[in-house]
């Protein structure tokens, strides 16, 4: 009852599935009490520091910080290996609990170096906690998962900011140091919060993640690991160095920005026993508007804008504030009090969107990674680079510090440092160009991240036999060996025709019983007239088989043999009727070895009618030799007929692009037989053309539901194995767009038959099988708008993958999809109950566009 | 030609008797036999050739032609009880690389992956 509860609460802020209630608040819970926690020492950070020193020798406290987290980092990475993740995150908790407790101590003794020191320590904690946290995150969830839930959990983080920051704001003049016991206390109780985090992903994961990656076992010892092999683990793969060139920049951004901010509130107030308070409001104003954002629009911005959309919002909306900053107190003049609200506005929107949205979609981008890697480059990025980060920007402001900038002696200071807030929102303005490349290029490379999680599940069969197999060898052979015991003729050609085609494998010899006497006998038996006629005793093989070939050929054209052979085949096929099978077979053989022009080309078409389908067989080989058009007619009736049907496609595709025109006037002659007309579709897609593709398109226009089905297969088979035949757009847009709604037609109809009960357990895999069909040619169509090879990666796993493999196809779906089109195939794809996909199948049949024009409304545009 | 056909567990087995020739078949192929299944979601099939005295090539094509059907859908077929001659036959065309022959039927049916 406690869970529901818990569940329904949480559903009212946040999209959360079934199972998710309790890890979701665990999750929250464990950031919000590390921020709240920081928001307490962060103020008093600052506060402590700009009393015991000033803003000038801010770089040099960065610069230090910066050093320190390299040892942090090596010490972290080597850590990490050992020790079990539980362990490691508790005895961190223990370690900062224990020295926030020293501090507090420590501040009472006036030592001038303790300001410095908990400088340092205090960037560490938040560093340390905050990656440990992210890397949970990373252990626990999908990329789907944690698309719905990252806004909730990190809104947490915020309002634990919120919180200790309006402790300090409110408590600061009064308790000062002595907060930092607070701090502690909540240290203490996040060490029950990790462990219960603990105990939940031991119970339910251990299968989840397995089959799908099996090296997600975050106790994989690695040969070396320390500073040295996490740095080239992000120097050596090229996603984790833009990752790492966003967090730069980002942080080098915020650095000056947050220098500017420090500067003018120093300039602006007079009193420094008001900063800790001043820090303390202004930060927990900010933190106040960055919940909200997180809360109530972070993840309605990725779930409708996408990935890299989200990624550039926080970069534009700082360029436009750097521009002001720098531009309107030295153009326009400002005074200080403005200049402060200016200030404090950017330091705002910086904090607001780097603690949601940008935070939210960075840890978004490391989720398709790989844990081998993931984890040592979040130490290193999250932990070294970002204090590296901040120490260059401090190195940048130093440089800036430098600078002799001419001012009139008698000014107020406020405007000895105007020229130097103007020159650091220059250098901010190309650091935030470069950012905005760096994030177009991040996300470019992160669909194509979760694109290579993502494997066929099976190959082609088609392509693997394509590959494997010679089919027309393999049919030879098979028929050599039927022919010996047939006719010595039909044996002799097939051997024949397996010489010139270099396929006589010694293997093929000795399974057909091969003598080569034999070949030679039967084919001078018809000159004799005498069947299977020895040349003499057995002999062994000693001729040369090209020097055979040669020698059958010449007979074969020989003058003599041509009157012989003309008149025997006349005498069959003026008796056709009475003549033997095997008989109107060998003439049926024989004619594909002459020439077009022979008369008896013209008997062809008697012999492809014949009742018989093994004299039909050879005659339908025959004509596709010798390729006569007046053949063809005969060849597409064949179609009709199971025991010719596939002799006739294999004849029909020889013929080759030249006959496109002819087979899609059966295909589109609703009169003809419709096995005729859908083995016609077949041949199309083996000749596979541009103009088959057309053909096809047009007929598929023409609404024929009955070859609808053909035609997707067909149009898919040709589009796998011709990637550079185009698909006109809109036809295939308009029949996946009908075959959505056929869909949702149908799936609200099955739901609506169903109790209520069943309707949210019902899953994707439970369906009719009509379901996965109409969903198999959705994908099909979608492959021939969109990269082949993609699409049937997604609809493979989607269909029979693991739920991790699914959230991975349709995280790429995500991606890859126009939002046209994702709009209405997400409701067929994603991980939803039954009811819910009901639902919203019945919302977007009465309201999308693309519905309502199918339905004869006329939509403006 | 005669094919009767059973189902175990989730397996459709047929057992096919005689000749499997051109001139043999009726309206209704091995092929399409299969693909029957393969639409109302039968997606393992199991080919008992135990009986079968005689293969053509229009029975090697069907046989090929159910393996791609089954295959595209993500389904398992595989062949058992084929005569050694047979073997060799399709031991000599490559057949082997591409179809899943097995000794008996009880180990044809142990050998399907469970998806």
């Amino acid at each position: 009852m406690a869970r529901n509860r818990l569940f329904r609460v949480l559903s009212l802020v946040v999209d959360i599935k079934t199972g998710e209630g309790q890890i979701a608040a665990l999750l929250f819970l464990y950031f919000f009490l590390i921020t709240t926690s920081y928001g307490i020492i962060k103020p008093l950070r600052n506060a402590f520091y700009l009393q015991a020193n000033t803003a000038e020798k801010l770089p040099v406290a960065y610069l230090l910080t910066a050093v320190f987290m390299g040892f942090v980092v090596a010490l972290h990475s080597k850590y990490q290996t050992r020790f079990p993740r539980k362990k490691l995150i508790i005895a961190t908790l223990v370690f900062f609990g224990i020295s926030v407790f020293i501090f507090a101590f420590l501040f009472r003794t006036g030592l001038p170096w303790v300001a410095l020191l908990f400088f340092i320590w205090a960037n560490t904690f938040i560093m340390v906690l905050s990656t440990q946290f992210f890397i949970v995150l990373n252990d626990i969830f999908n990329p789907r998962e944690a698309r719905r839930l990252i806004g909730f959990l990190i809104s947490g983080g915020i309002l634990g900011g919120i919180i200790g920051n309006l402790f300090v704001g409110y408590l600061g003049l009064k308790l000062h140091d002595d907060l930092l016991f607070i701090a502690f206390g909540i240290i203490a109780i996040n060490i029950f919060v990790v462990a219960s985090i603990f105990i939940w992903k031991t119970k339910h994961l251990a299968e989840k993640t397995a089959a799908f990656s099996p090296d997600r076992h975050q106790n994989k010892l690695s040969q070396k690991v320390g500073f040295k092999d996490c740095f080239e683990t992000v120097r050596s793969h090229s996603y984790l160095r833009l990752l790492a060139g966003v967090v730069t920049i980002t942080l080098i951004v915020s650095t000056l920005i947050d220098w500017q901010y420090n500067t003018v509130v120093e300039f602006s107030i007079q009193d420094t026993d008001l900063y800790a308070s001043t820090f303390g409001y202004f930060n927990a104003i900010f933190l106040f508007v960055s919940f909200f954002f997180q809360l109530l629009i972070t993840s309605k911005i990725i779930k409708r804008f996408g990935i890299r959309t989200s990624l550039l919002v926080y970069p534009v909306l700082l360029f436009i504030c750097a521009l002001l900053i720098g531009i309107l107190p030295t153009v326009f003049l400002i005074g200080p009090l403005s200049t402060l609200v200016l200030a404090v506005t950017i330091k705002g929107a910086d904090q607001s969107l780097d603690f949601s949205l940008n935070q939210s979609v960075r840890e978004l981008l490391y989720i398709p990674v790989s844990p081998e890697l993931k984890y040592k480059a979040k130490v290193f990025i999250d932990m070294f680079l970002n204090r590296f980060a901040k120490s260059f920007g401090a190195l940048i402001l130093m440089l800036v510090m430098i600078i002799p900038f001419a001012v009139p002696p008698d000014q107020e200071p406020f405007y000895i440092w105007k020229p130097r807030v103007l020159t650091v929102s220059i250098v901010s303005l190309v650091f935030i160009l470069a950012w905005i490349v760096l994030n177009l290029k991040v996300s470019r490379e992160y669909a194509n991240t979760v694109k290579n999680k993502l494997a066929r599940r099976y190959e082609r069969a088609d392509k693997i036999v394509g590959e494997k197999l010679d089919v027309d060898f393999m049919k030879l052979v098979v028929d050599t060996l039927e022919n010996k015991a047939r006719s010595s003729i039909l044996y002799a050609m097939d051997v024949f025709d397996l010489l010139k085609q270099d396929k006589l494998t010694p293997e093929v010899k000795k399974l057909i019983g091969y003598k080569q006497d034999e070949l030679r006998a039967s084919a001078f038996a018809s000159l004799l007239e005498e069947p299977g006629i020895g040349v003499g005793p057995q002999i062994e093989e000693t001729y040369d088989e090209e020097f055979l070939i040669n020698e059958i050929q010449e007979v074969m054209s020989s003058d003599v043999y041509q009157q012989i052979m003309s008149g025997y085949m006349q005498n069959v096929l003026e008796g056709k009727e009475t003549s033997e099978v095997t008989d109107k077979m060998e003439v049926a053989r024989a004619i594909g070895f002459m020439d077009s022009e022979s008369p008896f080309a013209d008997a062809l078409d008697d012999l492809l009618r014949d009742s018989s389908p093994d004299v039909s067989k050879y005659a339908m080989e025959s004509a596709a030799k010798l390729k006569q058009r007046e053949h063809i007619p005969t060849l597409v009736k064949n179609l009709k007929n199971p025991m010719t049907r596939d002799d006739a496609k294999s004849a029909l595709v020889k013929y080759g692009t030249r006959i496109t025109g002819t087979l899609s006037d059966y295909m589109g002659d609703s009169n003809e037989h419709i096995e005729l007309r859908k083995s016609v579709i077949d041949v199309l897609a083996r000749i596979g053309n541009q103009e088959a593709v057309d053909f096809l398109l047009w007929e598929l226009k023409q609404n024929m539901s009955q070859l609808d089905k053909d035609i997707i297969d067909a149009l898919d088979l040709i589009r796998s194995e011709n990637p550079g035949i185009q698909f006109e757009e809109p036809a295939v847009k308009a029949k996946l767009y009908e075959k959505i709604k056929i869909y949702y037609s149908q799936l609200i109809a099955f739901s609506e038959a169903l109790t209520e009960d069943t309707r949210q357990k019902v899953r994707l895999i439970d369906m009719p099988d009509h379901f996965p069909k109409l969903i198999s040619d959705i994908f099909k169509l979608m492959g021939l708008l969109y990269p082949h090879e993609d699409i049937v990666k997604a609809e493979q796993n989607i269909l029979t993958g693991t739920k991790e493999a699914t959230a991975y196809a349709v995280e790429m779906l995500d991606n890859i999809l126009k939002k046209e089109v994702k709009d209405v195939i997400f409701p067929l794809v994603e991980n939803l109950t039954l009811h819910e996909r009901t639902m919203k199948c019945r919302i977007l049949l009465a309201s999308h566009p693309a519905f309502r024009v199918m339905n004869g409304e006329r939509i403006n545009s | 030609m005669q094919i009767q056909s059973r189902k175990q567990d989730d397996i459709i087995i047929f057992d096919i008797e005689g000749e499997i020739r051109r001139s043999d078949i009726t309206d209704v192929t091995l092929h399409q036999l299969v693909k029957d299944q393969l639409d109302v979601g039968n997606k393992k099939i199991l080919l008992n050739f135990e009986k079968v005295d005689f293969i053509d090539s229009f029975g090697v094509g069907e046989i090929l032609a159910s393996y791609i059907s089954t295959h595209n859908l993500g389904g398992q077929l595989k062949i058992a009880k084929i005569s050694h001659k047979l073997y060799l036959v399709f031991q000599v065309t490559m057949l082997t690389k591409v179809l899943d022959i097995v000794d008996d039927v009880e180990t044809a049916l142990s050998s399907f992956i469970e998806q």
